[in-house]
Protein backbone atom coordinates (compact mmCIF):
# COMPACT_ATOMS: atom_id res chain seq x y z
CA UNK A 1 0.00 0.00 0.00
CA UNK A 2 2.83 2.34 0.93
CA UNK A 3 4.49 1.51 -2.40
CA UNK A 4 1.35 2.50 -4.33
CA UNK A 5 1.14 5.76 -2.44
CA UNK A 6 4.80 6.57 -3.20
CA UNK A 7 4.30 5.60 -6.84
CA UNK A 8 1.24 7.83 -7.02
CA UNK A 9 2.91 10.83 -5.36
CA UNK A 10 6.08 10.61 -7.47
CA UNK A 11 4.24 10.45 -10.80
CA UNK A 12 1.71 13.06 -9.72
CA UNK A 13 4.64 15.38 -9.09
CA UNK A 14 6.01 14.65 -12.58
CA UNK A 15 2.59 15.63 -13.98
CA UNK A 16 2.65 18.94 -12.13
CA UNK A 17 6.18 20.12 -12.83
CA UNK A 18 7.09 18.94 -16.34
CA UNK A 19 6.69 21.78 -18.80
CA UNK A 20 7.31 21.62 -22.54
CA UNK A 21 5.81 18.31 -23.56
CA UNK A 22 7.24 14.98 -24.72
CA UNK A 23 10.74 14.72 -23.34
CA UNK A 24 10.12 17.37 -20.63
CA UNK A 25 9.06 14.57 -18.28
CA UNK A 26 12.51 12.96 -18.61
CA UNK A 27 14.50 15.00 -16.07
CA UNK A 28 11.94 14.02 -13.42
CA UNK A 29 11.85 10.39 -14.50
CA UNK A 30 15.66 10.18 -14.26
CA UNK A 31 15.51 11.80 -10.82
CA UNK A 32 12.98 9.14 -9.72
CA UNK A 33 15.27 6.35 -10.93
CA UNK A 34 18.08 7.75 -8.78
CA UNK A 35 15.96 8.26 -5.66
CA UNK A 36 13.70 5.21 -5.64
CA UNK A 37 15.38 2.37 -7.62
CA UNK A 38 12.08 1.32 -9.15
CA UNK A 39 13.94 1.13 -12.46
CA UNK A 40 17.57 1.84 -13.43
CA UNK A 41 18.68 4.77 -15.60
CA UNK A 42 19.77 2.18 -18.18
CA UNK A 43 16.26 0.69 -18.18
CA UNK A 44 14.79 4.15 -18.62
CA UNK A 45 16.99 4.82 -21.67
CA UNK A 46 15.98 1.44 -23.15
CA UNK A 47 12.39 2.32 -22.39
CA UNK A 48 12.69 5.60 -24.28
CA UNK A 49 13.85 3.76 -27.37
CA UNK A 50 10.91 1.40 -27.06
CA UNK A 51 8.44 4.19 -26.50
CA UNK A 52 9.51 5.85 -29.76
CA UNK A 53 8.31 2.80 -31.66
CA UNK A 54 5.15 2.17 -29.62
CA UNK A 55 1.99 4.29 -29.74
CA UNK A 56 1.31 7.16 -27.41
CA UNK A 57 3.07 9.93 -25.52
CA UNK A 58 6.50 9.10 -24.06
CA UNK A 59 5.49 10.24 -20.56
CA UNK A 60 2.60 7.78 -20.45
CA UNK A 61 4.81 4.97 -21.79
CA UNK A 62 7.41 5.49 -19.10
CA UNK A 63 4.89 5.88 -16.28
CA UNK A 64 3.20 2.64 -17.35
CA UNK A 65 6.56 0.88 -17.56
CA UNK A 66 7.79 2.15 -14.18
CA UNK A 67 4.56 1.13 -12.50
CA UNK A 68 4.73 -2.27 -14.15
CA UNK A 69 8.38 -2.77 -13.11
CA UNK A 70 7.52 -2.06 -9.48
CA UNK A 71 4.27 -3.96 -9.03
CA UNK A 72 2.72 -5.28 -12.22
CA UNK A 73 -0.51 -4.07 -13.78
CA UNK A 74 -1.95 -2.44 -10.60
CA UNK A 75 1.27 -0.42 -10.31
CA UNK A 76 1.12 0.68 -13.95
CA UNK A 77 -2.50 1.79 -13.48
CA UNK A 78 -1.55 3.85 -10.43
CA UNK A 79 1.47 5.52 -12.09
CA UNK A 80 -0.35 6.29 -15.34
CA UNK A 81 -3.37 7.77 -13.55
CA UNK A 82 -1.07 9.82 -11.33
CA UNK A 83 0.85 11.39 -14.22
CA UNK A 84 -2.40 12.39 -16.00
CA UNK A 85 -4.41 13.59 -12.99
CA UNK A 86 -2.66 17.01 -12.58
CA UNK A 87 -3.38 17.75 -16.27
CA UNK A 88 -7.01 16.93 -15.65
CA UNK A 89 -7.30 19.29 -12.70
CA UNK A 90 -5.28 22.13 -14.23
CA UNK A 91 -6.90 22.02 -17.67
CA UNK A 92 -10.39 21.93 -16.12
CA UNK A 93 -9.60 25.07 -14.10
CA UNK A 94 -8.01 26.88 -17.06
CA UNK A 95 -10.91 25.91 -19.36
CA UNK A 96 -13.34 27.71 -17.06
CA UNK A 97 -11.33 30.94 -16.93
CA UNK A 98 -9.99 30.75 -20.47
CA UNK A 99 -10.31 34.41 -21.48
CA UNK A 100 -8.82 35.75 -18.26
CA UNK A 101 -6.05 33.16 -18.47
CA UNK A 102 -4.98 34.23 -21.95
CA UNK A 103 -4.58 37.92 -21.10
CA UNK A 104 -3.26 37.61 -17.54
CA UNK A 105 0.19 39.23 -17.18
CA UNK A 106 1.24 36.92 -14.31
CA UNK A 107 0.49 33.86 -16.46
CA UNK A 108 2.49 35.39 -19.29
CA UNK A 109 5.44 36.01 -16.98
CA UNK A 110 5.23 32.54 -15.45
CA UNK A 111 5.33 30.90 -18.89
CA UNK A 112 8.31 33.07 -19.88
CA UNK A 113 10.22 31.77 -16.85
CA UNK A 114 9.13 28.14 -17.03
CA UNK A 115 9.80 27.45 -20.71
CA UNK A 116 13.57 28.08 -20.69
CA UNK A 117 13.77 26.23 -17.35
CA UNK A 118 12.10 23.13 -18.84
CA UNK A 119 14.53 23.27 -21.75
CA UNK A 120 17.45 23.65 -19.32
CA UNK A 121 16.47 20.59 -17.26
CA UNK A 122 16.32 18.47 -20.41
CA UNK A 123 19.74 19.76 -21.54
CA UNK A 124 21.18 18.74 -18.17
CA UNK A 125 19.77 15.22 -18.60
CA UNK A 126 21.34 15.00 -22.07
CA UNK A 127 24.74 16.08 -20.76
CA UNK A 128 24.57 13.60 -17.86
CA UNK A 129 23.54 10.77 -20.21
CA UNK A 130 26.60 11.35 -22.41
CA UNK A 131 28.87 10.77 -19.41
CA UNK A 132 27.00 7.83 -17.88
CA UNK A 133 26.07 5.69 -20.92
CA UNK A 134 29.44 3.91 -21.46
CA UNK A 135 29.73 5.34 -24.95
CA UNK A 136 33.53 4.90 -25.19
CA UNK A 137 35.32 6.34 -28.23
CA UNK A 138 33.27 4.80 -31.06
CA UNK A 139 29.97 5.57 -29.35
CA UNK A 140 30.95 9.20 -28.83
CA UNK A 141 31.93 9.52 -32.48
CA UNK A 142 28.63 7.93 -33.52
CA UNK A 143 26.70 10.37 -31.32
CA UNK A 144 28.59 13.35 -32.78
CA UNK A 145 27.85 12.08 -36.28
CA UNK A 146 24.10 11.74 -35.53
CA UNK A 147 23.89 15.18 -33.95
CA UNK A 148 25.69 16.87 -36.85
CA UNK A 149 23.51 15.06 -39.41
CA UNK A 150 20.28 16.02 -37.61
CA UNK A 151 21.39 19.61 -37.21
CA UNK A 152 21.99 19.88 -40.96
CA UNK A 153 18.62 18.38 -41.81
CA UNK A 154 15.87 17.29 -39.43
CA UNK A 155 15.76 13.48 -39.43
CA UNK A 156 12.88 11.10 -38.83
CA UNK A 157 13.28 9.69 -35.27
CA UNK A 158 12.65 6.18 -36.63
CA UNK A 159 15.55 6.52 -39.09
CA UNK A 160 17.93 7.60 -36.30
CA UNK A 161 16.81 4.73 -34.07
CA UNK A 162 17.08 2.10 -36.81
CA UNK A 163 20.54 3.25 -37.89
CA UNK A 164 21.77 3.36 -34.30
CA UNK A 165 20.31 -0.09 -33.60
CA UNK A 166 22.07 -1.49 -36.67
CA UNK A 167 25.32 0.21 -35.61
CA UNK A 168 25.06 -1.33 -32.12
CA UNK A 169 24.46 -4.79 -33.58
CA UNK A 170 27.37 -4.48 -36.04
CA UNK A 171 29.86 -3.05 -33.53
CA UNK A 172 28.86 -5.70 -31.00
CA UNK A 173 29.38 -8.45 -33.59
CA UNK A 174 33.01 -7.34 -34.06
CA UNK A 175 33.42 -6.81 -30.29
CA UNK A 176 34.12 -3.10 -30.81
CA UNK A 177 31.62 -1.68 -28.32
CA UNK A 178 34.23 -1.25 -25.55
CA UNK A 179 36.59 0.59 -27.94
CA UNK B 1 -20.90 12.56 -36.81
CA UNK B 2 -22.76 12.30 -33.52
CA UNK B 3 -20.87 13.35 -30.39
CA UNK B 4 -21.22 10.80 -27.61
CA UNK B 5 -18.86 9.26 -25.09
CA UNK B 6 -18.22 6.25 -27.31
CA UNK B 7 -17.51 8.16 -30.53
CA UNK B 8 -15.17 10.56 -28.69
CA UNK B 9 -13.35 7.64 -27.09
CA UNK B 10 -13.01 5.89 -30.45
CA UNK B 11 -11.66 8.98 -32.19
CA UNK B 12 -9.01 9.67 -29.56
CA UNK B 13 -8.11 5.98 -29.35
CA UNK B 14 -7.32 6.15 -33.06
CA UNK B 15 -5.18 9.27 -32.60
CA UNK B 16 -3.40 7.69 -29.62
CA UNK B 17 -2.60 4.60 -31.69
CA UNK B 18 -1.16 6.64 -34.57
CA UNK B 19 0.88 8.80 -32.21
CA UNK B 20 4.37 7.35 -32.77
CA UNK B 21 7.72 8.84 -31.86
CA UNK B 22 6.86 11.61 -29.45
CA UNK B 23 3.99 14.05 -29.28
CA UNK B 24 5.06 16.43 -32.02
CA UNK B 25 2.82 14.86 -34.66
CA UNK B 26 -0.30 15.26 -32.57
CA UNK B 27 -1.54 18.51 -34.12
CA UNK B 28 -1.73 17.26 -37.73
CA UNK B 29 -3.33 13.99 -36.52
CA UNK B 30 -6.01 15.77 -34.50
CA UNK B 31 -6.68 18.24 -37.30
CA UNK B 32 -7.33 15.42 -39.74
CA UNK B 33 -9.66 13.55 -37.34
CA UNK B 34 -11.54 16.33 -35.51
CA UNK B 35 -11.58 19.16 -38.03
CA UNK B 36 -11.47 17.61 -41.50
CA UNK B 37 -13.32 14.32 -40.97
CA UNK B 38 -15.76 14.93 -38.10
CA UNK B 39 -16.17 18.73 -38.13
CA UNK B 40 -16.39 18.73 -34.33
CA UNK B 41 -14.29 21.86 -33.77
CA UNK B 42 -12.64 24.51 -35.92
CA UNK B 43 -8.97 24.49 -36.82
CA UNK B 44 -8.47 27.78 -34.89
CA UNK B 45 -9.93 26.29 -31.70
CA UNK B 46 -7.72 23.23 -32.01
CA UNK B 47 -4.59 25.36 -32.51
CA UNK B 48 -5.51 27.41 -29.47
CA UNK B 49 -5.98 24.28 -27.34
CA UNK B 50 -2.64 23.00 -28.56
CA UNK B 51 -0.85 26.24 -27.71
CA UNK B 52 -2.49 26.31 -24.26
CA UNK B 53 -1.82 22.61 -23.71
CA UNK B 54 1.84 23.16 -24.49
CA UNK B 55 2.19 25.98 -21.98
CA UNK B 56 0.53 24.03 -19.15
CA UNK B 57 2.34 21.32 -17.17
CA UNK B 58 2.03 17.64 -18.01
CA UNK B 59 1.82 15.63 -21.20
CA UNK B 60 0.75 17.85 -24.11
CA UNK B 61 -1.27 15.12 -25.83
CA UNK B 62 -3.29 14.59 -22.65
CA UNK B 63 -3.81 18.33 -22.13
CA UNK B 64 -5.12 18.78 -25.68
CA UNK B 65 -7.38 15.72 -25.29
CA UNK B 66 -8.85 17.12 -22.07
CA UNK B 67 -9.47 20.57 -23.60
CA UNK B 68 -11.12 19.13 -26.71
CA UNK B 69 -13.13 16.52 -24.82
CA UNK B 70 -14.42 19.18 -22.45
CA UNK B 71 -15.43 21.41 -25.34
CA UNK B 72 -17.26 18.51 -27.04
CA UNK B 73 -19.14 16.96 -24.13
CA UNK B 74 -18.10 18.47 -20.79
CA UNK B 75 -16.45 16.35 -18.12
CA UNK B 76 -17.69 13.08 -19.65
CA UNK B 77 -16.11 14.07 -22.96
CA UNK B 78 -12.85 14.98 -21.27
CA UNK B 79 -12.63 11.60 -19.56
CA UNK B 80 -13.54 9.71 -22.76
CA UNK B 81 -10.94 11.65 -24.77
CA UNK B 82 -8.16 11.19 -22.22
CA UNK B 83 -8.74 7.48 -21.69
CA UNK B 84 -8.91 7.00 -25.47
CA UNK B 85 -5.67 8.93 -25.99
CA UNK B 86 -3.58 7.07 -23.40
CA UNK B 87 -5.05 3.56 -23.57
CA UNK B 88 -3.02 2.48 -26.66
CA UNK B 89 0.21 3.63 -24.95
CA UNK B 90 -0.75 1.80 -21.78
CA UNK B 91 -1.65 -1.46 -23.51
CA UNK B 92 1.44 -1.45 -25.73
CA UNK B 93 3.79 -1.08 -22.76
CA UNK B 94 2.00 -3.63 -20.54
CA UNK B 95 2.24 -6.17 -23.38
CA UNK B 96 5.88 -5.37 -24.12
CA UNK B 97 7.08 -5.07 -20.51
CA UNK B 98 6.41 -8.73 -19.81
CA UNK B 99 8.58 -9.93 -22.72
CA UNK B 100 11.14 -7.16 -22.44
CA UNK B 101 12.96 -8.35 -19.31
CA UNK B 102 13.66 -11.73 -20.95
CA UNK B 103 14.75 -10.23 -24.26
CA UNK B 104 17.25 -7.82 -22.72
CA UNK B 105 19.43 -10.62 -21.32
CA UNK B 106 20.49 -11.79 -24.82
CA UNK B 107 23.90 -10.31 -25.80
CA UNK B 108 22.89 -9.33 -29.35
CA UNK B 109 19.82 -7.52 -28.01
CA UNK B 110 22.02 -5.75 -25.46
CA UNK B 111 24.23 -4.52 -28.30
CA UNK B 112 21.19 -3.21 -30.15
CA UNK B 113 20.10 -1.34 -27.03
CA UNK B 114 23.60 0.10 -26.61
CA UNK B 115 23.31 1.53 -30.12
CA UNK B 116 19.74 2.69 -29.65
CA UNK B 117 20.85 4.48 -26.46
CA UNK B 118 23.00 6.71 -28.68
CA UNK B 119 20.02 7.31 -30.97
CA UNK B 120 17.91 8.26 -27.95
CA UNK B 121 20.49 10.83 -26.76
CA UNK B 122 20.40 12.31 -30.28
CA UNK B 123 16.58 12.55 -30.18
CA UNK B 124 16.82 14.14 -26.76
CA UNK B 125 19.10 16.88 -28.09
CA UNK B 126 16.74 17.40 -31.03
CA UNK B 127 13.96 17.97 -28.50
CA UNK B 128 16.24 20.40 -26.64
CA UNK B 129 16.80 22.28 -29.89
CA UNK B 130 13.06 22.58 -30.53
CA UNK B 131 12.33 23.68 -26.99
CA UNK B 132 15.22 26.15 -27.17
CA UNK B 133 13.86 27.87 -30.27
CA UNK B 134 10.41 28.09 -28.67
CA UNK B 135 11.64 29.44 -25.34
CA UNK B 136 15.01 31.22 -25.38
CA UNK B 137 14.21 34.48 -27.13
CA UNK B 138 15.74 37.31 -25.06
CA UNK B 139 18.36 38.03 -22.40
CA UNK B 140 16.01 37.11 -19.55
CA UNK B 141 15.19 33.64 -20.90
CA UNK B 142 18.88 33.02 -21.70
CA UNK B 143 19.86 33.81 -18.09
CA UNK B 144 17.08 31.56 -16.73
CA UNK B 145 18.26 28.80 -19.06
CA UNK B 146 21.92 29.04 -18.01
CA UNK B 147 21.19 29.28 -14.27
CA UNK B 148 18.86 26.26 -14.46
CA UNK B 149 21.38 24.13 -16.41
CA UNK B 150 24.11 24.88 -13.86
CA UNK B 151 21.77 24.20 -10.91
CA UNK B 152 20.52 20.92 -12.39
CA UNK B 153 24.03 19.68 -13.19
CA UNK B 154 25.95 20.72 -10.10
CA UNK B 155 23.52 20.97 -7.18
CA UNK B 156 21.09 18.71 -5.39
CA UNK B 157 18.25 21.26 -5.62
CA UNK B 158 15.02 19.33 -6.40
CA UNK B 159 13.91 19.86 -10.01
CA UNK B 160 10.46 21.01 -8.86
CA UNK B 161 12.09 23.81 -6.86
CA UNK B 162 14.09 24.93 -9.92
CA UNK B 163 10.84 25.14 -11.90
CA UNK B 164 9.13 27.11 -9.13
CA UNK B 165 12.02 29.58 -8.91
CA UNK B 166 11.95 30.07 -12.70
CA UNK B 167 8.19 30.65 -12.52
CA UNK B 168 8.52 33.31 -9.80
CA UNK B 169 11.39 35.09 -11.53
CA UNK B 170 9.33 35.13 -14.74
CA UNK B 171 6.41 36.81 -12.99
CA UNK B 172 8.68 39.38 -11.33
CA UNK B 173 10.49 40.14 -14.58
CA UNK B 174 7.17 40.56 -16.43
CA UNK B 175 5.94 43.03 -13.77
CA UNK B 176 9.15 45.08 -14.01
CA UNK B 177 9.00 45.09 -17.81
CA UNK B 178 5.32 46.11 -17.83
CA UNK B 179 6.03 48.97 -15.41
CA UNK B 180 8.94 50.22 -17.51
CA UNK B 181 6.79 50.11 -20.67
CA UNK B 182 3.96 52.00 -18.96
CA UNK B 183 6.45 54.60 -17.78
CA UNK B 184 7.81 55.09 -21.33
CA UNK B 185 4.25 55.30 -22.62
CA UNK B 186 3.35 58.05 -20.13
CA UNK B 187 6.52 59.98 -20.99
CA UNK B 188 5.80 59.99 -24.72
CA UNK B 189 2.23 61.12 -23.98
CA UNK B 190 3.54 64.06 -21.94
CA UNK B 191 5.82 65.15 -24.74
CA UNK B 192 3.04 65.07 -27.32
CA UNK B 193 1.07 67.52 -25.21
Amino acid sequence: MKLFLQLFLQFFHVGIFSFGGGYATLPFLYAISENYHWYTTKQLTDMLAISSITPGPVGVNVATFAGFATSGIPGSLVATTAIILPSFIIVTIVYNVLDKFKTNRCVKGAVRGIKPAGCALLSAVGIRLIFTSNLHLLGTLLLLFFIVVSLIKKQDPLVILSVSAAAGLALGYFNWIGV
Amino acid sequence: MEKNVYSIFKTFFKVGTLLLGGGYVILPLLTSELVDKKHWISSEELCEYYALGASLPGIIAANVAIFTGKKLLGLKGAIAATVGMILPAFLAIVLLASILSELVTKPSIQNIFWGVGIGVITLLFMAVKEMWSASVKDKFSLIVYLVCVVLALTSKVPLALIIIMALISGIIFQKIEDKRNNFKFENTEDKSK
